[in-house]
């Protein structure tokens, strides 16, 4: 394919989402206004835990910091996850796929296309969480920014090959996600987002061994030790390489149920319905 | 129903011609019965698969403009869409422009328009150009090229001061001229239209006839619109595939039209051979003033043994209407104009009636019915 005609149909994509955003402005601000209010909430549930560091957990030593990367990366990731199964949702549910897949445009660049506004979005809205920790409630954080970039790519990499397979499911199944179900629900719980991932093993023993299955864990873990610990790649190698055996395993497997779900939609006339 | 001009014989051939834009090999579609292994591994009852489309197979020429008609649920969608790439045939072949619909989709989509009367195919909370410009970028179409064919588009379609409206703003009758615009936006040489006139008031509907119409004869392919086409050397006609219930409007632009009944195709020709083949008679109704109609009427019933002869008075309080039927092409008619000058009449208006598309698609549906009562 054409790079230059992708970007200018991803771009099409974009400037509509926006468009259409600008038409929902109240929306933006009250969603600014909740991350500022969620921000503000856990600074003072933080302050609970004021000299109550437990030592086997580094990244913990302020929970603040460790609770606003973990909700940033988390809404990334998860957009990662739902934005491409969502893409498809939400054109069949207004109506317009089938206009969209009138043009000459591939099932897989409108499914990449239309999701390209959620990472912008996605970007924008992590970032505040970022944001509002270091401008009011004075959180730092160190160590290799490019590094904690690439771990946050290459999770929502893998994260969109799930996605993937989330948006073949909606294509031939229309609802009932079970990779939703199990990623929405058990990253929050079982990722480290709220509290260390060592706790589970503790309390609920072999259960801990689900987060070990989640790619989220791996890349919050290795985003933390290198924002909040100052770790450098050799370091984190372990969760890098993890991630990385991920995407060689879901890649392939991602595209080629995509295929399969694409043309049984297809030849069922199925592609449109919702 | 006035009568209508037989279509052109070089129109009416391309079809036929060398000058293939459009080819239905054979086709079928079946819809699958879903996770039918599942249903029939755990003993559960299921619907049989749906034949939509049977054995369907024709050809339709660059310029021509090509009608199929059919009751509802007769496979009409099925097939638009199958010719769209948007839905698999189970068997056959469609071709566009020399492309395969299964192999090579996306160049057939480049090949084609396609304007629905689906509402929802457009964003609500934008403009009209803006929904234009969106789709315009997804055909290819750099930002300038995209915003002169959009203005362009807008002017032939009589929505230019409505370009910065929302579509939710619209009425139903500009939404579906914007729906046309899209289908327009890259110029394919093959245009599927789905009811083009179904919500327009009868001046807009006659006015986006005359501009199929024109499409049909000079477009396509340049960038220009129909308008400036005339005076375009390397103009290609543009062809048109129609699907409608308007009948009349069928009759009016299609150079061929298609019956299609429970998927198969039952008949093909020009609207002028359909009618003539399923019937060889016409009303007519010659009006005229008379010094003693009673004295008319008796001449004319002692001159021919036609049994549905009517007279009944016309509008204007001295106009007599003389109704009969003959046989397409007899001397019945001319042999009753000449009683009436005998009689001292003097004729005011001859108006003749022959069976429509709407009688012939009456009939093949009354054998459908009839051949599935005999199968009972």
């Amino acid at each position: 394919m054409n790079p230059l005609l992708f970007l200018r149909r991803v771009w099409a994509f974009v400037a509509r989402d926006w468009r259409l955003e600008l038409s929902y402005r109240m929306q933006f601000f009250l969603r600014v206004l909740s991350i500022l209010i969620i921000v503000t909430t856990l600074f003072f549930i933080s302050k609970i835990f004021t000299g109550f560091a437990d030592p086997r957990f580094s990244q913990w030593g302020d929970p603040l910091a460790a609770w606003l990367t973990g909700l940033a990366v988390l809404n990334y990731f998860m957009t990662g996850f739902s934005s491409l199964a969502n893409a498809i949702r939400q054109e069949q549910v207004q109506g317009t796929l089938e206009s969209v897949l009138m043009t000459p445009i591939s099932v897989p660049t409108v499914i990449v296309a239309s999701s390209a506004w959620d990472f912008v979005q996605a970007t924008f809205f992590s970032s505040l969480y970022l944001l509002f920790g270091w401008l009011f409630f004075n959180v730092h954080y160190r160590g290799n920014f490019l590094l904690a970039l690439a771990f946050l790519l290459l999770t929502t990499v893998v994260l969109s090959c799930l996605g993937i397979l989330s948006a073949s499911f909606a294509m031939v199944f229309k609802r009932g996600d079970p990779f939703g179900i199990f990623l929405g629900t058990g990253s929050a719980l079982f990722s480290g987002v709220f509290f260390p991932t060592q706790l589970i093993g503790e309390y609920a023993g072999r259960v801990a061994s689900i987060s070990r299955i989640l790619p989220p864990t791996y890349g919050l873990d290795g985003i933390r030790r290198v924002l909040i610990e100052g770790q450098g790649f050799t370091q984190v190698r372990e969760p890098f390489i993890t991630l990385l055996l991920f995407l060689v395993v879901l890649l392939p497997l991602s595209l080629w149920v995509f295929g399969r779900a694409v043309r049984r939609a297809k030849r069922e006339g199925s592609l449109i319905q919702y | 129903m006035s009568q209508r001009e037989p279509i052109s014989s070089d129109r009416a051939r391309a079809g036929q011609g060398a000058g293939t834009a459009l080819s239905v090999d054979h086709i079928s579609k079946t819809y699958p019965v879903p996770f039918l292994r599942l249903k029939k591994m755990f003993g559960r009852k299921f619907k049989p698969p749906v034949e939509a489309v049977r054995d369907v197979s024709f050809a339709v020429g660059e310029g021509e403009i090509f009608g199929l008609i059919g009751p509802n649920g007769a496979g009409k969608t099925t097939l638009t869409k199958m010719i769209a790439t948007l839905i698999q045939p189970t068997a056959g072949q469609v071709t566009v422009k020399g492309f395969d619909s299964v192999r090579d989709d996306q160049d057939v989509r480049r090949n084609v328009g396609l304007a629905g009367a689906e509402e929802r195919s457009f964003y609500w909370r934008l403009t009209a150009e803006q929904n234009l410009l969106f789709f315009a970028r997804l055909y290819g179409l750099s930002g300038g090229r995209a915003k002169q064919r959009i203005a362009e588009l807008l002017e032939l379609l009589q929505l230019g001061e409505l370009s910065r409206r929302r579509f939710a703003e619209l009425s139903t009758g500009n939404k579906q001229r914007l729906s046309v615009a899209r289908a327009l936006l890259a110029n394919p040489p093959v245009l599927l239209l789905d009811e083009p006139t179904r919500s327009l008031d009868p001046i807009a509907a006659a006015r986006m006839r005359s501009t199929i119409k024109s499409l049909a004869q000079v477009s396509g392919g340049t960038g220009v619109s129909p308008v400036n086409h005339a005076q375009d050397a390397r103009a290609t006609p543009v062809t048109v595939f129609l699907t409608s219930h308007n009948l009349a409007e069928v009759e009016e632009l299609c150079d061929r039209v298609a019956i299609i009944s429970r998927g198969a195709i039952r008949a093909l020709d020009t609207p002028h051979n359909l009618r003539a083949t399923h019937t060889d008679s016409e009303q007519i109704s010659v009006t005229f003033t008379a010094p003693d109609a009673m004295e008319v009427e008796s001449a004319l019933r002692a001159a021919f043994s036609i049994q549905s002869l009517t007279l009944e008075r016309g509008i204007s309080p001295d106009a007599w209407v003389v109704k009969f039927t003959r046989k397409t092409e007899d001397d019945v008619l001319d042999s009753v104009l000449r009683v009436l000058q005998q009689s001292g009449c003097l004729i005011r208006n001859i108006e003749s009636e022959r069976a429509t598309l709407l009688d012939v698609l009456e009939r093949y549906e009354s054998e459908e019915s009839s051949a599935k009562e005999e199968g009972k």
